[in-house]
């Protein structure tokens, strides 16, 4: 594997007594697309903004490319930021906006221009120079701001909630094309986002943060089969959760009866809570007596999502609620409906486990 | 073991970011405004302070001035004096002041940009100018005195209406502020469930706009408290905290009892304004609600009320201007009434003639290009600057302290810092540059306040975004900065050149026979008997006041075109 192009080390921020990162160490390689996600809060802002040297950290340590970068200012490290307000001079145009980082490097006043040009086509707006930033839509204003950050070719692009003052639509489009521009420059890049979907999508590695911690790094498939926390999983995606005591090695009880599950990380004898997608809610014939494991509930509604079904069941006896989503043509096998009765089943290898928090 | 000892010591201390050519630059620049705030503000002020607690000699002689003053049962009087034109003034001009506000914000009345300059035009003038007038028509030979009937208007009479008329804008423009912000949304569902209009005023209205009639009064208040051209011109007999200072300092040379006098009068202006940051803060709160604007509905019979309410002040304030004119071109008005410009000879008079006038624009020139810098920089550096967190703070509260200090008592204070024959800055004592610097920190305030509101409404990434490319901030500060906040820069130095030209109050203790003033000149002709004179001086300084603004008006329409383009985006 490549050395890191970024190494974090034990980085803590302090905003008086209040923790707002608590010994955060991690790697990004070269080219990397990275995302902070969490809720807002959770200190992802903040450990950009110490990246940049905005605000910098109360301990430890920040290198970009083998050089410690840890107290330097912003002016002196490498990299191009855009902000969720895109930050656009409002009195100048788009071209000199974009020009901005250029002019006083001495650069002939042809290769600057030649560079505003290109970095303008580049973001597809190779038409719109001459206009003022208040002038163009939100979605053409942040593709400027990302020009601007690129404009000097930096190691580094960080991305602070970029796409969050746009209208849906427009953010999705944006989502592909940052991702597509971020891969052909492959500038390594961390982008801050509190939208699970975003990060998903645009990520090639997510940083879960939670509380000035980190919950869990890996890939967004990572994160979304084997979220490794109680905290990812719910926050992650919709899941399911069943409080349930650990009787023996892989069988919990709880007041509807005994779950089976595969995972052997919690202790027996204490409270653990089980987790579950509701995509991997087995639907089984209520009638058949063929599964041991099989549950039996009432369906409370059945809300029609197109290619699945997302079904609320009230299993017996159970404390709250589970949901569940069937793909049409199985749910096509079963009579479904509001009120009426379900069985279903929940496959031990699809269940997570998590220690109960004290 | 020594490497786990040094891990403790570095946990120990916070990383300290190392400052880049720019901060430390920026650090350089906040302490040399800084330090100017305290050689201009802090250090007299502190002058002032000890020399009530000294005796003429310099000894130390703790509060005995202090007993001395609370025993002169004639000075204790002047208290009671100011606390009443005060409290008068206050109720009178916030009542007037509101209900033209409501013609402005809720009527459909004809003619409102007209009314709203001519309720402007106090501002334009010297305080001393509104007492003139008060003169020629209601003094001894006063055109119209029967109106009194038979009351005196020199004396508590005289100095109310003059501070109504000099108070009146600056309640308008705060009232009309905190009126214009109203929910239109709150009166429509008020009218849903049916309430009357009375009661819609007194549950909606009302409670609406009360912080912004507190803001007025306070500021009224402390206009009227520390005010010295009206009671000096007018008062008579009827001493007041203001005209006691400068009786002790110009007439009795006694300065340890004008120290005294000042700290007394520091108090009513020091906490009037304390409370009405108090207030403020709850107003912006009120201000970020996102409301509708409202839109007055026509009604014949109220906008016609409102019109001729409007008409009443309009005269009031037109008439005392006009009376003033008048009394200026008329050879000796009331009696002999050929017309002429004899009264224009001010080089005949006391007061320094027609150099007064010149100073006075040279005066204001400098306190609005050199105020101007000083103070939308000093604002610069204390929104944008890093570090120095407390000298920032401290920065912060001198730009506010000059609020709460009247004119008289800031120049008494220069009086004694910058005549300390031990202070080397006493080469300035007697010049011009003591007159711009009193001024410029006189208005320091209300000017700070506009450059920082504007660069507050500018994107706070800017400058990060800025640095990330790597350029100094000066270039920003040149090239987004300045033309962004023009508006306010512009605002900022009408502003101050407009007081420069009006103030009578801190400038009184501190010009020379070089550098006399047309404000001072007003004063001291209308000192030797030469009224018309002196009206005539004081219309030159509202044409004078008033061309600027006119220009202001021109240049600002001018500017709002040229950007029209990009300016947008800072609207909405």
């Amino acid at each position: 594997m490549t050395d890191a192009f970024l190494r974090i080390e034990n980085l803590t921020k302090n905003f008086g007594s209040f923790t707002a990162l608590r010994d955060i160490s991690l790697s990004v390689l070269e080219g990397e697309f990275v995302c902070f996600l969490g809720p807002s809060g959770c200190g992802k802002t903040t450990l950009l903004r110490a990246i940049a040297g905005l605000d910098i950290q109360t301990q430890g340590r920040v290198e970009q490319a083998g050089i410690d970068i840890s107290v330097l200012p912003p002016s002196e490290r490498d990299f191009g930021i855009v902000f969720q307000s895109y930050a656009l001079f409002p009195n100048l145009t788009v071209e000199k906006n974009v020009a901005y980082g250029l002019e006083s490097r001495r650069a002939a006043r042809t290769e600057v221009t030649g560079r505003v040009n290109e970095l303008l086509s580049l973001v597809d707006l190779a038409d719109q120079g001459k206009k003022y930033p208040s002038q163009l839509s939100g979605g053409q204003q942040q593709r400027v701001a990302l020009a601007r950050a690129l404009a000097t070719s930096p190691g580094l692009l960080l991305l602070d909630e970029p796409l969050s003052a746009l209208d849906a639509k427009v953010r999705t489009h944006l989502r592909q094309e940052i991702k597509q521009l971020q891969r052909r420059l492959a500038v390594t890049t961390i982008m801050v986002t509190h939208d699970q979907e975003e990060a998903l999508t645009m990520a090639d590695r997510i940083v879960v943060m939670n509380h000035g911690i980190i919950e869990q790094i890996g890939s967004p498939e990572d994160i979304y089969a084997s979220p490794a926390s109680e905290f990812v999983a719910q926050f992650i995606g919709t899941m399911n959760f069943i409080n349930v005591v650990v009787a023996s090695a892989n069988q919990g009880t709880h007041q509807g009866g005994v779950l089976k599950f595969s995972q052997d990380n919690v202790s027996q004898g204490e409270s653990a809570r089980l987790a579950i997608r509701p995509e991997d809610v087995e639907i089984l014939d209520k009638n058949n007596d063929e599964n041991s494991d099989k549950v039996l509930g009432k369906v409370v509604s059945a809300e029609y999502l197109g290619a699945f079904l997302r079904v609320t069941i009230a299993p017996e006896d159970w404390e709250s609620n589970l949901l569940a989503d069937i793909s049409t043509d199985i749910a096509a096998q079963f009579v479904i409906e509001a009120g009426g009765d379900v069985g279903f089943r929940l496959p031990p290898e699809k269940i997570l486990a998590y220690q109960e928090n004290k | 073991m020594a490497a786990t000892e040094m891990q403790v010591r570095e946990k120990a201390s916070p990383l300290k970011a190392k400052s880049s050519s720019d901060d430390k630059l920026m650090r350089l620049f906040i302490l040399v405004i800084g330090a100017y705030l305290v050689v201009a503000l802090a250090m007299p002020l502190y002058a002032m302070l000890s020399k009530s607690v000294l005796n003429s000699d310099g000894g130390f002689v703790g509060l005995s001035n202090y007993f001395a003053y609370f025993k002169t049962p004639a000075l204790v009087y002047s208290i009671k004096n100011s606390l009443f034109v005060g409290l008068v003034t206050t109720v009178i001009t916030v009542s007037i002041a509101f209900v033209l506000a409501y013609g402005f914000t809720r009527s459909r009345m004809p003619g409102k940009p007209i009314f709203k300059t001519i309720a402007m035009i106090p501002i334009l003038v010297p305080s001393l100018l509104p007492g003139i007038a008060l003169i020629y028509l209601f003094g001894r030979q006063g055109i119209i005195n029967w109106a009194l009937f038979g009351h005196e208007i020199y004396g508590p009479i005289g100095i109310i209406i003059s501070e109504v008329f000099f108070t009146l804008p600056h309640a308008l423009i705060i009232i009309i502020t905190a009126l214009s912000i109203a929910d239109a949304r709150l009166y429509e569902a008020a009218t849903a469930l049916r309430a009357s209009s009375t009661r819609i005023f007194f549950t909606v209205t009302l409670p609406g706009v009360r912080y912004g009639l507190i803001s007025a009064g306070f500021v009224v208040f402390t206009l009227a408290v520390t005010d010295f051209g009206a009671p000096k011109v007018i008062g008579g007999d009827f001493n007041v905290l203001a005209t006691d200072i400068y009786k002790q300092v110009i007439g009795q040379q006694n300065f340890e009892m004008g120290a005294v006098v000042s700290v007394v009068l520091l108090i009513p202006a020091a906490l009037a304004f304390f409370v009405d940051r108090l207030v403020q803060k709850k107003q912006v709160a009120l201000l970020s609600s996102r409301a509708v604007a409202l839109e007055p509905k026509p009604s014949r019979r109220f906008d016609n009320g409102m019109l001729a309410y409007a008409l009443v002040v309009s005269f009031f304030i037109l008439g005392i201007l006009g009376m003033c004119q008048f009394a200026a071109l008329f050879k000796f008005f009331p009696y002999n009434l050929t017309l002429g410009l004899s009264n224009y000879q001010f080089d005949l008079m006391d007061g320094g003639g027609w150099d007064s006038y010149f100073n006075s624009i040279e005066m204001a020139s400098y306190t609005a290009v050199f105020g101007t810098l000083i103070v939308f920089y000093g604002a610069y550096l204390v929104e944008k600057g890093k570090g120095l967190g407390v000298i920032r703070g401290a920065f912060q509260f001198l730009a506010m302290l000059p609020m709460a200090v009247p004119g008289l008592v800031l120049g008494l204070a220069y009086i004694f810092f910058f005549n300390m024959p031990s202070n080397p800055l006493n080469v300035l004592y007697h010049t011009m540059a003591i007159l711009v610097i009193s001024t410029i920190t006189h208005f320091y305030t209300v000017s700070h306040l506009t450059a920082t509101t504007a660069l507050k409404q500018m994107d706070a990434q800017f400058e990060s975004v800025a640095a990330s490319l790597k350029q100094p901030f000066y270039r920003t500060f040149f090239r987004v900065t300045v033309p962004v906040c023009t508006p306010a820069i512009l605002d900022i130095s009408i502003y101050l050149f407009v007081n420069a030209m009006t103030t009578v109050s801190a400038v009184v203790f501190l010009y020379s026979p070089h550098t006399t003033l047309a404000s001072v000149a007003v004063l001291n002709m209308d000192d030797a008997g030469d009224i018309a004179p002196a009206a005539a001086m004081g219309m030159m300084i509202f044409y004078t006041a008033a061309g600027v603004k006119i220009l202001h008006y021109f240049l600002s329409r001018g500017i709002e075109a040229k950007t029209q383009a990009w300016r947008r985006s800072i609207e909405n």
